[in-house]
């Protein structure tokens, strides 16, 4: 069983669940930038929650599916066809073989996720079948699928029961984002203006926005050090202010170290979005003290393990 | 005898840094890598993470309390780091200096006013010690660098620098554990294979660990790079 890449679009890639408990070595999270959108299309072809899946970026992608299948499109908001009738998105499809799957552009959100029963077969590295471009690990060779790559597709335990993700459990996905957020250690660095205005300004993502990480523009912060820190652990979900003074959220491949102060953090709930912002979108930080991003998160746990009983490892 | 203030004195060190992750201050490089190995080992954090002066931890909230992890990371913090000069093993790492595998030498040396030689003595000349892993996969950062051998990083990072590339840049040594970009100025090249997947502990180096430098000729490279 494979699909054959026609356009691999922008940037696809193949991913997983992170790799957890290596940041000491030197090696990234990695792993679907939006873990929720993930597991919801996992979830629709009886795979396990963090199964490999493609993460197709922004422009949209075409693959032909060799032999029959059943698959899952979730993610950002775009159109999809299977051979020119359209498809919706998190509902369980079948295709047959021969069939060609086109993704068209994005028009909010930044990553479509398919989903094939049975999954990719991708050997792991240091714990997870996710690919990480920088240093050329996991997924389909160490890189982003090419024109003409073939995958190979993992056994399905039978054909998949029909699904529809409840309209309840489809996360909302537009071009302005309210992320949770606590204060980092570095937050105090921050000058009296710079702490009132990190949690109340309107940014917008900038065009540097990859998996790694994405430019917060729209205000600049002064700090009240000259900035120079030793290198310390940073995280997905990191939020540091560089010199020039514009902030700089770290996403799914963030490094495990840097040099800048980190003012804040995405509190965990929220992590997941980082995967849908795309450069022009408006985010706002909304700040939480640590004891109730807690309770927001053991709430949203509660609220979704409905429909997806292991949520507490997808996010 | 641990008493209630030095423990209060402890807890000043411990920072929060988001809803599931704790930081704590420390004196040096080594202190941290201690207390990030040793809090690693307890099995009580997902992610155990040492910088330059602080660890990081990171924990699961969703069972876990913030102030109950604060707790336990201050009561592990009790036993002070023991860093003691240790006897560890001394890792040698053989490089092979210059040419093709160290293409920024010649400019370092004319920067530095330094002959190739005087280069290499002063490189192999000193016992090192890793301070940390991070920036890509396995990296080595190696500190206590000659202060005659300080360059800045290149201004143009390189798209491929070679696995086992050794580079230096302000005040210490890197060394690439993986194929990949990187933007320190290349001085030689290591035969030894610093990442095997097929292996439980892929990385053959490890923050902490002590080094010494040992210059090799290309037949020699060679040679380590075929047993």
């Amino acid at each position: 069983m494979t699909l054959t890449v026609i356009k691999p679009g922008l940037q696809t890639t193949i991913q997983a669940g992170p790799r957890v408990g290596m940041r000491h070595l030197g090696v990234p999270a990695s792993g679907a930038a939006d873990t929720l959108s993930l597991a919801l299309a996992n979830r629709l072809v009886g795979n396990t929650s963090l199964a490999p899946a493609l993460e197709a970026t922004t422009a949209g992608m075409s693959l032909r599916f060799d032999n029959p299948a059943s698959f899952a499109l979730t993610g950002a908001q775009a159109s999809a066809d299977l051979n020119g009738r359209n498809v919706t998105f998190h509902t369980t499809l079948a295709a047959g073989a021969g069939d060609e799957l086109h993704i068209g552009p994005a028009k909010a959100g930044a990553r479509v996720y398919v989903a094939v029963a049975g999954g990719f077969v991708v050997d792991e590295i240091l714990g997870s079948a996710s690919t990480y471009l920088p240093a050329a690990l996991g997924g389909h060779k160490g890189r982003a699928l090419r024109e003409g790559d073939r995958i190979a597709v993992g056994k399905s335990s039978g054909t998949p029961a029909q699904h529809e993700t409840p309209a309840e459990f489809r996360p909302p996905v537009s071009r302005t984002w309210a992320l949770r957020a606590c204060r980092a250690s570095e937050f105090m660095l921050l000058d009296d203006s710079g702490q009132e205005r990190v949690f109340d300004t309107n940014y917008t993502i900038g065009q540097r926005a990859d998996r790694m990480g994405m430019q917060l523009e729209g205000a600049s912060f002064k700090l009240s050090s000259d900035g120079r820190m030793a290198s310390a652990p940073v995280f997905p979900g990191t939020i540091q202010c560089p010199e020039d003074g514009r902030l700089f959220i770290l996403s799914a491949d963030a490094q495990t170290t840097g040099g800048y102060p980190r003012v804040a953090q995405v509190a965990r709930a929220d992590r997941h979005m980082l995967g849908q912002l795309r450069p022009g979108d408006h985010v706002r930080l909304l700040w939480r003290d640590t004891r109730s991003a807690t309770d927001d998160l053991r709430a949203m746990h509660e609220y979704w393990r409905e429909w997806l009983p292991d949520i507490a490892q997808v996010v | 005898m641990r008493s209630r203030h030095s423990s209060e004195t402890l807890d000043a060190r411990i920072l929060a840094c988001g809803d599931d992750m704790l930081s704590v201050s420390l004196d040096d490089s080594r202190a941290s890598q201690v207390l990030a190995d040793r809090l690693r080992d307890s099995g009580d954090w997902l992610e155990s993470v040492a910088g330059i002066d602080s660890v990081v931890v990171q924990f699961d909230s969703a069972t876990i309390d913030f102030d109950a992890a604060k707790i336990r990371l201050g009561d592990e913090l009790k036993q002070a780091p023991d860093v003691s000069d240790d006897e560890s093993a001394l890792a040698e790492v053989p490089i092979c200096y210059g040419g093709e595998f160290g293409p920024d030498l010649g400019d370092i040396c004319e920067q530095l006013d330094l002959t190739r030689d005087e280069f290499v003595a002063l490189h192999v000349g000193r016992d090192y010690r890793i301070d940390m892993l991070g920036f890509t996969p396995g990296f080595a950062y190696i500190g206590g660098l000659d202060d005659a051998l300080n360059v800045p990083r290149r201004k143009q990072p390189r798209v491929r620098v070679e696995a086992g590339s050794v580079g230096i840049a302000d005040g210490r040594s890197g060394i690439y554990a993986l194929t990949g970009p990187g933007g320190w100025p290349l001085i030689g090249r290591t035969p030894l294979k610093l990442f095997d997947a097929s292996l439980a502990d892929p990385f053959l180096l490890h923050a902490g660990m002590r080094v010494r430098f040992r210059p090799v000729g290309r037949d020699e490279f060679d040679a380590i790079v075929r047993s």
